[in-house]
């Protein structure tokens, strides 16, 4: 609504472009926006524009409201320019009161008995904890009789402005009526990628839906926009943002083995490019989805997992968690990358409705890679841990013996992953009741088989030193 | 002039724009399925009829819950392809209003005092923001709201943008034109749900009747009629809301314990009820003037109306919350069935959730369950010595059929009332966590009165026990005092340390969760003494690597 460009001669708030405007009808030309994924986006306008010759500023409607003004490019033939300004000093009544300092206010007051209106001519004095006044030669406290009173300012100074604006001085030598091009990096537009689950455990299969989010909270609409989405990590000069990129990624245990096939998707660099087909709104504060998979049935299995960090007994049972594993390869019917974002997890109830289970967050992902997310904790599979007996054979290597009770209440038999950590650097199993393996040099994980409404046991005696 | 001159131009050119897009507006759903979740959340499933064009289209779906998560919307059994889905909640406020009138025309109403008179100006917004109104009048630039005299705006129209409530709408390309029933659901904050038990033991203590309720609550501004309601009692994986996750209280992994988590929860309910009370419109008015004594009046009359909204509030929810109470008594239970490894209990009948509610559904009753009370006391050896505090009184039981239950169990808190003849006593309460089938369940219900108990250890050190090839030994004695005229079971559990060994003991013990257990029978009005040994080996000598 509010892509619109006034030009106005600096001097003051005279239209000389509002016949151009008229005929055109859009202040845009074209509009396209590229967004990445970190709350960052480039933003190009291409306007047509029309002035008159010589020294004048342009003013700019409807670009953001969170512009990085350091980064705005304006080229425009035959236009030369000679700076570019950003005004953010917001007209608050607060402002417009501490500005006429010094200045001539007029005051209309009303008499409260016969409701007859008179008018002061005043100078304000200070705005410091009150307004005072020299009204004649008296001096007066704005309001402090509480008597209504009206102040009228005569001009709003010229650098106050209703909304941060940006405007650029330019040198014309003739009247200029071209096709301009601004862009700039602006705040406040994000998109991510939204995934729909929907696992069925009992057919191995999961449907994916995936969404693209774009959120708009720049402040500013965007009309008939070319938009594109990239997905990748773009480095923005902020320690703090990398260090939880870092984190993030670490975090991110569920992506079990990287992929190496490549999709068709468009490239660029080493971002994937996400265009949306038609022109497209943006309406400020609104969230926009737009798909870009839908596959229906992947194939996936659901699996339980628990991990120990030491070697302690518990009176409390833990549940095992669960999670459920798939590729995103061709082979098991997907074969595409997914961008960095939350996958939600639905499985059908007795009625076939979906209902949500859980959702957890992938990075970007390859294509081919094994994942396994996670969904919650199991109600009715439980491991508990006890330390039958600890012998310490010499002062750097102990012996634990371990017992880890599996109780299923499930009506079907299930396999439980138990994984121990807390291993030093010379670490053997001795004994093992059910064949383990060793995952890495901190790690040994055992597949315990558990019967439906039942129980079962893994226990195994580990060497651990240094 | 010039500003209506712009304002006719706008909306021209807004116009072609909108007018290839038809749309089909779904002002409310046929059916709704509610399923309320622990962590202050619902998924909200509901079909709507659309009749459809067979051109494109966009079908905007009104009367959504405001609270719902535009990212977890999903739309099925459209028919057709699915070009784009909005959610627009660029909320009909007056900020909002305002923010978007800048340049445009408005009408000042002004009420004179003294005569009365209403006087009506013209005046073109100049700036809006949270830090007050400047416009521009016939006499030049003024403030509004600032000069003391009763006024307000008066607006020509509301931007097409402005949404009185959120919007989710969908944009179809062609396809087969006629009705069709659309599933549509969503994620929504602002519901909770929580298990809560009543334990009534019988007379001798060995039997208690277990009944179970589920209290639900809806702290939104929807209401739903004729709902489909049920609770899911799991503990899903969820991430913070700044992963973009659904989550109030941070990643679900973050949290130490159970415990740990309800808190949180808990804190987050009532951050959120508070959020989602109703709010007085004025309040929200952009408020700021220049630095001037701001008349009393109006302040307090503020404080006063914030108030008064707040005690209605709370009236009415804790008004319904008894009416619930009083006509549920006769409800029939919630039925349970297995989503995934969750447990789902649905209410039996469809019901009407309404707005800022409390409902509460009975799931489960089981008459003449086996329990067993007995007192116990955990310690460690470092920690104790001489008088210690007072053992623990125990409800325990087995969740299963043989013992009368064998029903899985959502965490929530237990309340166990004793019968003494004709009255019933409130014996205390304890939180359980969740328990599957097959588990026994340990509630730690007070602290026992008439029941103490004294604990003296003697320490021997390596230099002494050279002969023994022992490091250290520790001999230790527990007295145990019961003042009630019933002898009662005193469950001692002593954190076995390392590589400890129970060397001997004067009565019969049992290892168990990392614990030597002794159980004893303390007689009524008598003393019982525990004597036993723990010793640690010496270490083998260092081996050649």
């Amino acid at each position: 609504m509010d892509n619109r460009w006034h030009v106005f001669i600096s001097s003051g708030l005279v239209l000389v472009a509002a016949s151009a405007l008229a005929a055109d009808g859009s202040p845009d030309r074209e509009l396209s926006l590229t967004i990445y994924n970190k709350n960052i986006a480039l933003i190009e306008h291409v306007r047509p524009i029309s002035a008159p010759s010589g020294r004048q500023r342009i003013e700019f409607a409807g670009v953001s409201a969170q512009i990085v003004p350091e980064t705005v490019s304006f080229v425009a033939p035959n236009v030369q320019l000679i700076e570019q300004n950003f005004d953010y000093d917001l007209l608050t009544p607060a402002k417009l009161m501490e500005k006429a300092v010094g200045s001539q206010v007029r005051l209309v007051r009303v008499n409260p008995a016969t409701g007859a209106e008179t008018q002061e001519t005043a100078e304000v004095l200070s705005t410091v904890g009150g307004v005072v006044l020299r009204i004649g030669n008296r001096i007066e406290v704005l309001r402090e009789d509480n008597l209504p009173t009206r102040v009228i300012f005569d001009k709003v100074p010229e650098n106050l402005r209703a909304r941060p604006t940006l405007s650029v001085l330019v040198n014309a030598a003739k009247p200029v009526n071209e096709v301009a091009r601004l862009t700039y990096l602006s705040r406040g537009m994000d998109w991510a990628a939204d995934y729909v689950a929907v696992f069925d455990e009992a057919k191995s299969t999961s449907s994916f839906q995936g969404w693209i989010t774009l959120k708009n909270t720049s402040g500013t609409s965007f009309a008939n926009a070319r938009t594109q989405l990239v997905a990748g990590d773009v480095n923005l000069a902020e320690s703090e943002q990398q260090w939880w990129n870092y984190f993030h990624q670490r975090r991110n245990s569920n992506q079990r083995s990287m992929g190496t096939e490549s999709s068709g998707r468009q490239q660029l660099g080493d971002y994937y490019v996400y265009p949306i087909k038609q022109l497209t709104t943006i309406a400020n504060n609104q969230t926009k989805q737009v798909s870009f998979l839908d596959v229906d049935a992947v194939k996936a299995s659901k699996g339980y997992e628990i991990s120990f960090y030491g070697f302690q007994s518990n009176s409390d049972p833990q549940s095992a968690e669960v999670r459920m594993r798939f590729s995103n390869s061709k082979a098991g019917g997907m074969g595409e990358q997914l961008p960095s974002g939350v996958v939600r997890i639905y499985m059908r109830d007795a009625r076939g409705q979906p209902q949500f289970v859980g959702e957890d967050h992938i990075g970007h992902t390859s294509a081919g890679s094994e994942l396994a997310l996670k969904i919650g904790d199991a109600f009715d599979v439980t491991v508990q841990p006890t330390l039958a007996a600890t012998r310490m054979i010499t002062r750097r290597k102990t012996e634990y013996d371990m017992i880890y009770r599996v109780r299923s209440a499930r009506s079907s038999a299930s396999v439980v992953t138990l994984r121990q950590y807390g291993l030093w650097r010379e670490n053997s199993v001795i004994k093992e009741s059910i064949a383990g393996r060793r995952v890495d040099s901190s790690s040994f994980a055992w597949d315990v088989p558990v019967p439906a409404n039942g129980e079962a046991s893994l226990s195994f005696t580990i060497s651990n030193g240094w | 002039m010039r500003e209506k001159a712009l304002l006719v131009l706008l909306l021209l050119t807004g116009a072609p724009a909108r007018a290839q897009q038809i749309e089909v507006v779904s002002p409310q759903s046929d059916s709704v399925s509610v399923t309320i979740y622990r962590d202050l959340f619902a998924l909200v499933t509901e079909t709507r009829t659309v009749d459809l064009p067979e051109g494109p289209v966009t079908v905007s779906f009104e009367g959504v819950v405001e609270t719902l998560l535009p990212a977890s919307a999903v739309v099925a059994d459209v028919g057709r392809p699915l070009a784009e889905r909005n959610f627009d909640y660029d909320a009909l406020t007056p900020n909002n209003l305002l923010a978007r009138s800048i340049g445009k025309s408005v009408t000042i109403t002004r009420t004179l005092p003294g005569s009365g008179k209403v006087v009506q100006t013209r005046a073109t917004v100049v700036a809006a923001n949270d830090a007050g109104i400047t416009l521009h009048t016939d006499l030049g630039n003024e403030t509004l709201h600032c000069s003391g005299l009763p006024e307000h705006l008066t607006f020509d129209a509301i931007p097409g943008d402005l949404h009185a409530k959120p919007k989710l709408s969908i944009q179809l390309a062609a396809g087969q034109p006629g009705k069709r029933t659309i599933r549509l659901s969503y994620l929504a904050r602002g519901f909770a749900w929580k298990a809560a038990y009543v334990a009534r033991l019988n007379s001798a203590g060995n039997r208690m009747d277990l009944s179970a309720w589920i209290t639900l609550q809806n702290l939104t501004q929807a209401s739903f009629r004729g709902a489909q309601v049920q609770v899911v009692a799991g503990k899903l994986h969820l991430l913070a809301e700044e992963d973009r996750g659904t989550s109030l209280t941070g990643d679900t992994d973050n949290f130490y314990d159970e415990q740990a988590m309800d808190e949180a929860r808990e804190n987050a309910r009532q951050r959120l009820q508070n959020e989602l009370e109703p709010k007085d419109p004025t309040l929200q008015l952009f408020g700021g003037c220049y630095a001037l004594p701001v008349p009393p009046e109006r302040a307090d009359r503020h404080f006063e109306e914030m108030q008064s909204l707040i005690v209605t509030g709370m009236r009415r929810s804790l008004m319904e919350s008894m009416d619930v109470k009083r006509s549920a008594m006769g409800v029939v239970e919630a039925v349970r069935e297995e989503l995934g490894d969750y447990q789902l209990y649905r209410l039996p009948l469809p019901t009407d959730l309404n707005a800022r509610q409390t409902k509460q559904a009975m799931f489960l009753v089981k008459p003449r369950v086996k329990v067993e009370r007995f007192y116990r006391f955990e310690y460690s050896l470092g920690h104790v010595g001489g008088p210690e505090s007072p053992p623990e009184s125990v409800i325990a039981f087995k969740n299963r059929k043989a013992s009368g239950l064998g029903e899985p169990l959502p965490a929530g808190l237990v309340r166990v009332f004793d019968v003494d003849g004709e009255s019933e006593i409130f014996l205390g309460e304890a939180s359980m966590t969740d328990k599957p089938v097959n588990l026994p369940v340990e509630l730690g219900v007070s602290k026992a009165m008439d029941l103490g108990l004294e604990i003296d250890t003697t320490y021997t050190g390596r230099e002494e026990l050279r002969e023994q090839n022992l490091r250290e030994r520790v001999d230790a004695e527990v007295r145990a005092f019961n003042a009630k005229t019933i002898p009662v079971v005193l469950e001692l559990r002593q954190y076995i340390d390392g590589d400890s060994v129970l060397a001997s003991s004067t009565d019969l013990f049992r290892q168990k969760d990392g614990n030597f257990v002794w159980r004893l029978r303390v007689p009524a009005n008598g003393t019982r003494v525990l004597g036993y040994r723990i010793e640690w080996p010496e270490l083998p000598a260092e081996s050649s690597n």
